[in-house]
């Protein structure tokens, strides 16, 4: 015991120094304590206490992420190097608050959700939680840590699914992703165990965790490294770890699939960032090749970007296709990382921006639609647009911004991501960049065929049976309003963000 | 002293029998079980190779956390199933379909 006894006092001095840097986290946990009692005193109905008590804790934590945003200068280390907080993390810690938010006020004013037998209480206080693990996720550079807060979120999610399970296909779609989700992290135990046997080590950014993976055979390091992306995958929804994500969907309730579609994915990109960091740090500066991730990174790519717009096609159900097109859109995604340039960190952070917002505001409208007019497939919407029109025309604004096409927020993100794949392909000339902007640039043409499916009928064509529908307009149809101007505003203005 | 290797053996054998009964099962709880399977080994892994890191004790702390969430995890999807029960009196993941493209 007593060769540990001089370590004690190094140890504590660093958890003491870390405190002051965790402080938004703290708040959050504070907060998940405070809902948890306010849920008990007022159950039910008057579960509106509990939302406001929840959504102060949070804008609380994102004043002080925020703080800490403005007065970071360089990457710190905290906890022995388990936690690092540089300028990505603490954007991605500013979205993630914000996404929050918005998925509160999204509960908050679904019919369905409100009108439960059990109420939304208990979902409300399940958000201090997530957002804190999204908060640990993006700082994470242990592989503790990563598995910790990848888990975190998981657990969370599947309650989150199975939460108001009124219906068998609302509980089956629990159980697919709670045993897909088990699988993975499992697998990807596996991997990080693997990991920490090559190395010794669970910090990422310690010189001995590259060195052991760079004695080791090439093939083992790759199993390992595969394994632990397995994991990260799940959370990403790329293919081939795609095939709980239509399914989680379509059977969720829409805020909850507004959620899923947009917090764990931007968080699982800044853990792949995180954790492809020191491979490509180790290569910069002169040693061999560990681990090649090119090419499995741009296979993935390709491979969801074809899967994912060409499977969007043939859905008629919306929450499916928007799922389909995301993760055709987490392709496009993975084309950034490839680059990993700090051009294509930049653009990666703008589009991920950009898709929250994009994908937070249709399925605020897709929700809305439902609500007003009972209509889940996009065969249901002949005529709509006459009754729906607000609704409709922004929810059109937001399918262009998602294909992509001028003067909308979606528009600058691939300008950034293709000249940053294109400015790193000239530098060198790699074959699988090249594919990727072949597929990216035939895939967004193709996204055009099913997102105008939506304004072909809501426009184009008219339905007799809409008689007894009116649009019902409450806070959350003009924050999805305010959403969708913003992405007008930073499609005209980017100069803003970048 | 029993040498690594032979822990590495172990706990792939015990992985690649939690895949099997993953992928072959016809039952969730028999998954669930697999599943846990598949994470006993990666602890079996992280505790064995704790040995060389006696300083931090980085493996056996995982080991501890590893063990809780996976109870955690556990806890939830009984939870679940038991709701699949309830509306489809079977809780075969390959027979209850109903979403599919």
């Amino acid at each position: 015991m007593n060769e540990f006894a001089s370590q004690v006092p190094s140890l504590m001095q660093s958890i003491r120094e870390g405190i002051p840097y965790f402080l938004p986290e703290i708040v959050l946990i504070a907060t998940f304590v405070c809902v948890i009692v306010t849920d008990l005193f007022f159950p039910g109905k008057k579960s509106v206490y509990t939302l406001g008590v929840g959504i102060a804790g949070i804008a609380v934590s994102l004043f002080f992420s925020v703080l800490q945003f403005q007065a970071l200068s360089e990457p710190l280390r905290l906890f022995h190097g388990s936690l690092t907080i540089d300028r990505v993390a603490g954007i991605f810690k500013i979205l993630f608050s914000g996404i929050v938010l918005v998925y509160a006020l999204f509960i908050r004013g679904n019919t369905r959700l409100q009108d439960h037998v059990k109420g939304p209480g208990d979902l409300y206080l399940l958000l201090p939680g997530v957002l804190l693990g999204l908060n640990l996720m993006a700082m994470s550079s242990g592989l503790l840590m990563i598995y910790l807060s990848i888990e975190m979120i998981s657990i969370v999610s599947y309650l989150m699914v199975g939460y108001v399970s009124d219906s068998p296909r609302q509980s089956e779609a629990a159980m697919k992703y709670a045993l897909f989700g088990g699988v993975c992290s499992a697998i990807m135990l596996y991997g990080i165990s693997l990991l920490y046997a090559f190395t010794g080590t669970l910090i990422l950014s310690n010189p001995a965790f590259m060195n052991g993976l760079s004695e080791m055979p090439q093939a083992a390091v790759a199993i390992a490294v595969i394994l632990v992306l397995v994991g990260i995958g799940f959370k990403l929804s790329f293919v081939p770890l795609h095939f709980w994500s239509p399914d989680v969907y379509e059977g969720a309730p829409l805020p909850v699939t507004a959620f899923l579609s947009t917090g764990p994915k931007l968080a699982g990109f800044a853990i792949l960032l995180r954790f492809l960091d020191p491979y490509y740090a180790f290569q910069a500066n002169g040693h061999a090749t560990v681990f090649d991730f090119m090419p499995v990174l741009s296979l993935i790519g390709i491979s969801s970007m074809i899967v994912g717009n060409f499977a969007a096609i043939w859905q008629d159900n919306v929450k499916r296709m928007l799922a389909y097109s995301s993760i055709g859109h987490t392709g496009l995604l993975m084309m950034a990382v490839v680059v990993h340039s700090a051009n294509g960190v930049k653009a990666l952070i703008f589009y991920l921006m950009m898709y929250a917002i994009m994908n937070m505001a249709a399925f605020i409208f897709a929700a809305k639609i439902e609500e007003g007019s009972g209509a889940i497939n996009i065969s249901d919407y002949k005529g709509l647009g006459r009754k729906f029109t607000l609704e409709m025309v922004c929810f059109v604004v937001i399918l262009m911004s998602l294909t992509g096409l001028p003067p909308l927020a979606g528009f600058i993100g691939k300008v950034l991501i293709f000249t940053a794949a294109i400015e790193q392909y000239s530098s060198t000339s790699s074959v699988w960049l090249l594919l990727l902007l072949i597929v990216a640039a035939i895939t967004t043409v193709v996204s055009l065929f099913y997102y105008f499916k939506i304004p072909l009928n809501a426009f184009l064509r008219s339905s007799e049976k809409m008689e007894n529908m009116t649009p019902k307009r409450d806070f959350l149809t003009y924050i999805a309003v305010v959403l969708t101007m913003l992405l007008l505003v930073w499609g005209i203005m980017p100069g803003m963000l970048v | 002293m029993i040498p690594l290797s032979h822990f590495m053996l172990i706990s792939g054998l015990l992985f690649c029998i939690g895949l099997y009964a993953v992928l072959s099962k016809r039952n969730a709880i028999m998954i669930l079980i697999g599943i846990e399977f598949m994470l006993n080994a990666a602890i079996l892994n992280l505790v064995a190779f704790g040995k060389y890191d006696k300083q931090v004790m980085g493996g056996q702390m995982f080991a501890l956390f590893a063990i809780v969430l996976a109870a955690a995890t556990v806890a939830v999807s009984l939870a679940i199933i038991l709701n699949v029960y309830t509306y489809h009196k079977n809780i075969d993941p390959t027979t209850i379909d109903q979403l599919r493209d």
